[in-house]
């Protein structure tokens, strides 16, 4: 019987994991372009920054770019770290050797 | 993507991961203005030089050349101008941006070292112009910037046997190959996939 390491529960929600995993691939992504990406609302996103942010996973800086208020979001490398640990973690889980 | 609290499967989160990483793939939006501008700048500024070095009396055609300087800074504003616009900046977009930007700063240390040998110029250019094109061929993986770079060392080859005379005319041929062809192909990809 194989134990598997438990997965991230800050990590192992579809919003918050697609919000690092974008930020995997980018030094840094605006707010736009992640709703955009991810297609969830404005105010469930910013929760989920938020958490992220707390976590100590993200960091998100606020400014303005014309006269417009700009949320810019970049991983940490704690993020990075959780992150990297996560998909060992689902590997090891999907793999088709292990067994429960 | 609302049902945040939702368990996932492990296929889910394998799913999410891979589509969100294949979202910020390098953007390639920029990329052709960049080649097509210079690719036209430096033809004109090629052909110039040849023309009045070998049908002028004119005692500096190399004096052409220094439209480049002009060009780099409509250059950098477009960059600049348009990098702001990004939402987005992945780090294959500042390798390719870093890449650029380092061959301009070697360029220029080229131009100043070579100032008062500027006949014998054109290979070197060349020799050092066809790496940041490779290079940004396989950042944005695209054959035919590859293949463009590739272009540029041989050319840089055949100008250094051809002697100065024929040397000017080794430019407008390695800029049609390695930053013309690639830049329209590019600019066609760019609207047809609208990256």
């Amino acid at each position: 019987m194989t134990r598997f390491k438990e997965l991230d529960p800050i990590l192992h929600s579809q919003l918050r994991l697609a919000i690092i995993s974008l930020l995997v691939g980018a030094e840094a992504a605006e707010f736009t372009f992640i709703r955009e990406q991810t297609g969830a609302t404005a105010g469930n996103l910013s929760i989920q920054i938020t958490k992220l942010k707390e976590a100590g996973y993200i960091e998100v800086t606020k400014s303005f770019r014309n006269n417009y208020p700009q949320t810019l979001c970049n991983i940490t490398d704690l993020g990075k770290e959780k992150f990297t640990e996560y998909v060992n973690s689902l590997k090891d889980y999907l793999s088709p050797d292990s067994k429960i | 993507m609302e049902n945040d609290e939702k368990m996932m499967t492990g296929e889910e989160s394998l799913k999410i991961i891979t589509e969100m990483i294949n979202k910020t793939k390098v953007s390639i939006r920029q990329g052709s203005f960049h080649l097509l501008f210079w690719g036209w700048l430096l033809i004109v500024c090629s052909l110039s030089a040849w023309l009045l070095a070998n049908y002028t009396s004119y005692a500096h055609p190399y004096f052409v050349w220094f439209l480049v300087i002009p060009g780099s800074f409509v250059s950098m504003i477009y960059g600049f101008v348009n990098g702001r616009k990004e939402t987005v900046h992945t780090y294959a977009n500042m390798l390719y941006m870093w890449t650029w930007i380092g061959f301009l700063i070697a360029a220029t240390v080229l131009f100043i070292i070579q100032a008062k040998s500027m006949q014998t110029v054109t290979p070197y250019i060349l020799l050092l112009a066809g790496f940041p094109t490779f290079l940004s061929g396989f950042i944005i993986k695209f054959r035919p910037l590859i293949a463009g770079g590739i272009c540029f060392w041989i050319i840089a080859l055949l100008v250094h046997f051809a002697g100065p005379s024929l040397a000017p005319l080794g430019t407008p041929v390695a800029m049609l190959i390695g930053y013309l062809i690639p830049g329209y192909m590019l600019k066609n990809k760019v609207n047809h996939d609208t990256v």
